[in-house]
């Protein structure tokens, strides 16, 4: 696990958020926090594409039958002060999967697996963000602990 | 045709191609489903294999299983808590408001027994929010009328299932005996058990379903024992004569506040419900009988009239005594009109348990949702439009 995590606070503007990781070649999975560190959401690159398209996805996971919707992103007319007028509390996803700091490495692994993660945020038990975790930190220490690394 | 299999394979490419037409000029692909249902039926091109129709049955269980599964997810503490005073009233009230309306024209103006006006009354009280959806997307609405709306739309028809299965059992009582008022509060107390039966089973088979989640290691795995588990239950409900779609929809209100990660078993699902979406309204449309379409002219027009009278005249009440905006008050009834999956899903359940009436009822409802469908579309842009959450130039 890394200790030093990029999180960001629930009003941050859009423009913001892409800046801190316009140097990055991805966007990885940044956890968003109240002002006591508590964990509330979490924000991936899903969720910036989902900038192009209406909002209420909370709503839309609740309705059957609805057909996808079908966005060219190169085409769409998009407001140039969206990065303005949109914050990280309105893209990020509330429901999303996090671990405690004690869940050992085979639960974290089994989960990562299950649920197509790469990554996941990790927290205290009072719910508090402590670090993440990445797919790769894991595999590091089964190499490590074969003797194939150092 | 008889060979099923190639029937299946026909009728999923014919639905995905006739959806991908309908787009073009902007219907949901619900309406394409049913169109081409009508077409390949037995009253006009006769595509459709015996085997495959009689499934009607089967496919529609599980359908409305797994819809009603999905509409469970709305009693969820977060979501509870969010929604607010105005779309719990004008939801209750646009959805009793259809059923008192409509079971009271079919009972007093057209001289129906009571139990057919009771069923067409609680169909009725149905919404399709994929073509409401569908609308607010294309035209990117935002404002405190289209917050209104989709909060409506979402939930109402866990309310259409309530009233459903209570006058399910109300018209299964009086079809089957004469009316007395001891007999009355006998039904009244079978159908309390019904829902209290079905709340049991459903959160019963969502402990299960909690449970062996630890055991769960893939996304295979995963869907299985989702799927297995919903099947279950619609099993044991049809079994113990409960009502599936209650104890589908308790499964789900179960699962979304027992679990952690209730959401990854409704996700699971989307993997695999489409051509069961798709399966289920082409049978709906073949289903239609074309030749008693014209004895029902009367009776569909008047669904057609009252159901919309009643969810607007609902719909206003409840805005009103949540203090809505004057144009949630005055527009959000027009946005109320598309119907599909659900209110089907009914009617074929009535085209079970009532074979005299079931063919009536259930070529009304594809009928009408065929028209509302069309109109429907069209009528919630009026609404969002005059309630000024979208600019149309």
């Amino acid at each position: 696990m890394s200790r030093e995590v990029i999180s960001v606070k629930r009003s941050m503007k859009l423009k913001e958020l892409l800046g801190i990781f316009e140097g990055f070649h991805i966007f990885p999975l940044v956890p968003v926090i109240e002002e006591d560190r508590r964990l509330i959401g979490v924000v991936s690159f899903r969720n910036i594409i989902d900038v192009f398209q209406s909002s209420y996805p909370d709503v839309l996971k609740l309705v059957p039958f609805l057909d996808e919707e079908e966005q060219n992103i190169f085409k769409i007319d998009i407001l140039e002060d969206i990065g303005d007028l949109v914050v990280v509390q309105d893209i990020m996803d509330q429901e999303y999967i996090f671990i405690r700091e004690d869940t050992s490495l085979e639960e974290v692994y089994k989960l990562m697996k299950l649920h197509l993660k790469e990554e996941l945020p990790v927290v205290d038990r009072g719910g508090k963000l402590v670090g993440r975790i990445g797919i790769f930190d894991i595999i590091k220490l089964v190499f490590r602990q074969k003797g194939i690394i150092r | 045709m008889s060979n099923n299999i190639l029937g299946l394979g026909f009728i999923l490419i014919a639905g995905l191609l006739s959806a991908k037409i309908i787009k073009k000029i902007k219907f949901p692909a619900v309406t394409a489903y049913l169109l081409l249902g009508i077409l390949i039926g037995p009253s006009i091109l006769n595509l459709v294999p015996q085997d495959i129709l009689k499934s009607s049955g089967l496919i529609s269980n599980i359908v409305l299983g797994i819809i009603a599964f999905g509409i469970g997810q709305n009693f969820s503490r977060f979501h509870l808590r969010r929604i607010g005073k105005a779309v719990i009233w004008i939801s209750v009230l646009e959805a009793c408001g259809a059923l008192a309306l409509v079971t009271s024209a079919f009972y007093f103006l057209l001289r129906q027994p009571f139990y057919i006006s009771l069923i067409f009354g609680a169909i009725s009280s149905a919404t399709a929010p994929a073509a409401t959806v569908m609308v607010i997307r294309e035209y990117r609405a935002r404002g405190n009328f289209t917050d209104t709306l989709l909060g409506v739309v979402a939930i109402d028809d866990a309310w259409c299932l309530i009233i459903f299965a209570v006058s399910l059992a109300i018209s299964q009582a009086i079809y089957a005996h004469t009316v007395a008022a001891s007999f009355m509060i006998k039904v009244f107390f079978n159908s309390l058990l019904s829902i209290f039966g079905s709340f049991i089973l459903g959160a019963s088979i969502a402990v299960l379903l909690s449970i062996i989640y630890r055991f769960v290691r893939t996304q295979a795995d995963l869907l299985i024992l989702t799927l297995g588990l919903v099947f279950l239950n619609i099993g044991i409900a049809i079994w113990l004569n409960l009502s599936v779609l209650l104890a589908s929809m308790f499964l789900g209100a179960a699962l979304v506040n027992l679990n952690r990660y209730y959401f990854k078993f409704f996700d699971s699902l989307k993997m695999v419900d489409s051509p069961l979406f798709l399966l289920f309204f082409v049978l709906a449309g073949a289903n239609l009988e074309v030749g008693i379409l014209n004895k029902l002219s009367l009776i569909g027009l008047s669904y057609l009239i009252f159901r919309v009278t009643g969810k607007m005249l609902g719909a206003n009440l409840g805005a009103k005594i949540s203090k809505s905006t004057n144009s949630v008050r005055k527009y959000l009834g027009y946005a109320l009109i598309p119907q599909a999956g659900v209110a089907l899903g009914c009617a074929l359940i009535v085209k079970g348990d009532f074979p005299q009436v079931g063919n009536m009822i259930f070529t009304t409802i594809v009928a009408t949702t065929v028209v509302y469908e069309l109109i429907g579309p069209l009528c919630t842009k009026y609404a969002l439009k005059k309630a000024e959450d979208i600019i149309i130039h």
